[in-house]
């Protein structure tokens, strides 16, 4: 069985899984930003996530990253997951030295693990403010950027904050924290004549700061806009990218599930260009102009 | 167990409930004027959101046994509503959970949280995790429930004292 098959045989169990009656816990309001309040002890919980990221200007690039999560809560504090990755690419036009090789158009693939835990500290509902650790560790086997073959493995540590309003009505949450990555490129036959596609092991950090507010304007909906700030520094070029991208985001929780979905353009960025973008007020080497995410959820 | 849209009980039989003792049940509910609606929400650090607060008067052979007080609070999703008994004295005679929209969280339903409440004045502090119990899973309801209590505690100070 290919990985392909085998990948698509899981999503179907998983979304049969998903139609399958069976109540709600938990929910995320937020399309990016995490929330610091915890998977309470014995709950279960399934997401489904797809990210479309469009656009480099020039040429046509659109990926789409697939996650299905499977979460539990261990204890009132520590809940853990479990992340099957996979992703999509259809992108023709471009050639960004070091980065996109050419045109590649790839169907739903795997592309990697990830192991997260949780742990929270201060619920934001018992004090002023919610705190909690996330830790995550994934190996990915595919480059997000090109879709070609690249071993990563990232460690990433967040800090979750998150606060109520109004008894409720309006909930703040920001996150801030660190990514540190190693990856290495597989070999690539029939490059560009002159195109560099480095093959040595690359370490690279990431800080990640990010915020929310969304407020429940009807029963089951919440209407609200986050920001996301990234900054990638790479040992081959130092400050490698940096960019700033905020939006509109809309949350529905239904009595068996939650859907919620972001529109996030990237307002400013700023790092490595390459000729043909047009825009040098962002970044669009690794970045998209626009990003959609759509979260489903459902606990049992 | 789920709790979707969950009627548990009926004013009567939470009016039964919390005074069983009670021979009739005598509608008192007050509309509440900008400034006791000021002074509840100073007194107990919860605004008070509306001005119509509907109240029964517990009685039995003419005297007052207490008050019954239908409240509701923000849930994750929806208004949770329960009730409240309170004392002529100011004391929390008990609670009950009316009707409980969410999808998760049933726990408020427990007689062991909700016997927390018992005989809590508008002195006590209501902190979850402290001296009412933090339920994992329905933190937001837990929260409101408590504040909508202490609220009403004050709202017997401000409004139901004055009253014989």
């Amino acid at each position: 069985m290919t990985r392909t098959t085998l990948f698509s045989a899981l999503l179907l169990i998983l979304l049969a899984l998903g139609l399958t009656p069976i109540s709600q816990a938990d929910e995320q309001v937020f399309g990016y930003v995490k929330g610091a309040e915890p998977l309470p002890k014995g709950a279960n919980e399934f997401y489904a996530i797809a990210t479309q990221r469009s656009g480099k200007g020039s040429g046509h690039y659109r990926a789409t990253d697939y996650a299905f999560e499977f979460e539990r809560g261990f204890t009132d504090r520590l809940a853990a997951a479990v992340y099957l990755r996979g992703m999509s690419l259809d992108t023709s036009g471009i050639l960004i030295d070091a980065y996109l090789p050419g045109d590649r158009k790839l169907g739903l693939r795997f592309s990697g693990l990830e192991l997260e835990t949780k742990y929270n500290f201060l619920s934001p509902a018992s004090h002023s403010f919610g705190l909690s650790l996330y830790n995550s560790l994934s190996h990915l086997t595919v480059d997000p950027h090109s879709g070609h073959d690249k071993s990563t493995l990232s460690l990433e540590m967040l800090l979750l904050a998150q606060k109520y309003f109004m008894d409720g009505q309006l909930i703040w949450a920001g996150n801030f924290g660190i990514e540190a990555t190693r990856a290495k490129r597989s070999e690539i036959a029939n490059l560009p004549p002159g195109f560099e596609w480095p093959t040595e092991p690359e370490m690279e950090v990431e800080v990640i700061g990010s915020t929310g507010l969304s407020y429940r304007f009807a029963p089951n909906w919440y209407i609200g806009g986050e920001a996301l700030y990234e900054q990638e520094n790479e040992t081959e070029v130092g400050l490698e990218r940096w960019s700033l991208q905020a939006g509109p985001v809309l949350h529905y929780g239904a009595q068996k599930w939650w859907a919620t979905f972001i529109w996030l353009p990237q307002l400013r960025g700023g790092g490595e260009t390459y000729p043909e973008q047009g825009d040098f007020d962002l970044h669009l080497v690794e970045k998209t102009k626009t990003e959609y995410r759509l979260k489903f959820g459902i606990n049992f | 167990m789920p709790a979707w849209c969950a009627d548990y009980l009926t004013r009567e039989q939470a009016q039964q409930a919390l005074f069983p003792q009670a021979e009739r049940f005598i509608d008192a509910s007050i509309e509440l004027n900008p400034a006791q609606q000021d002074r509840i929400s100073k007194l107990s650090g919860v605004k008070q959101r509306w001005n119509r607060q509907q109240i029964w008067r517990a009685e039995r052979a003419g005297g007052l046994l207490g008050w019954f007080v239908i409240d509701e609070v923000v849930g994750k999703h929806e208004f949770v509503t329960y009730a409240a008994g309170l004392s002529p004295e100011g004391h929390v005679v008990g609670i009950e959970i009316l009707t409980y929209r969410e999808t998760y969280g049933f726990q408020v339903r427990d007689a062991q949280w909700r016997a927390a409440f018992r005989d809590k004045t508008a002195r006590d502090r209501f902190k979850l995790g402290d001296d009412i119990p933090l339920l994992t899973g329905a933190t937001l309801s837990c929260r409101n429930v408590a504040n909508g209590v202490k609220r009403l505690l004050a709202l017997q100070q401000v409004v139901l004292a004055r009253v014989e």
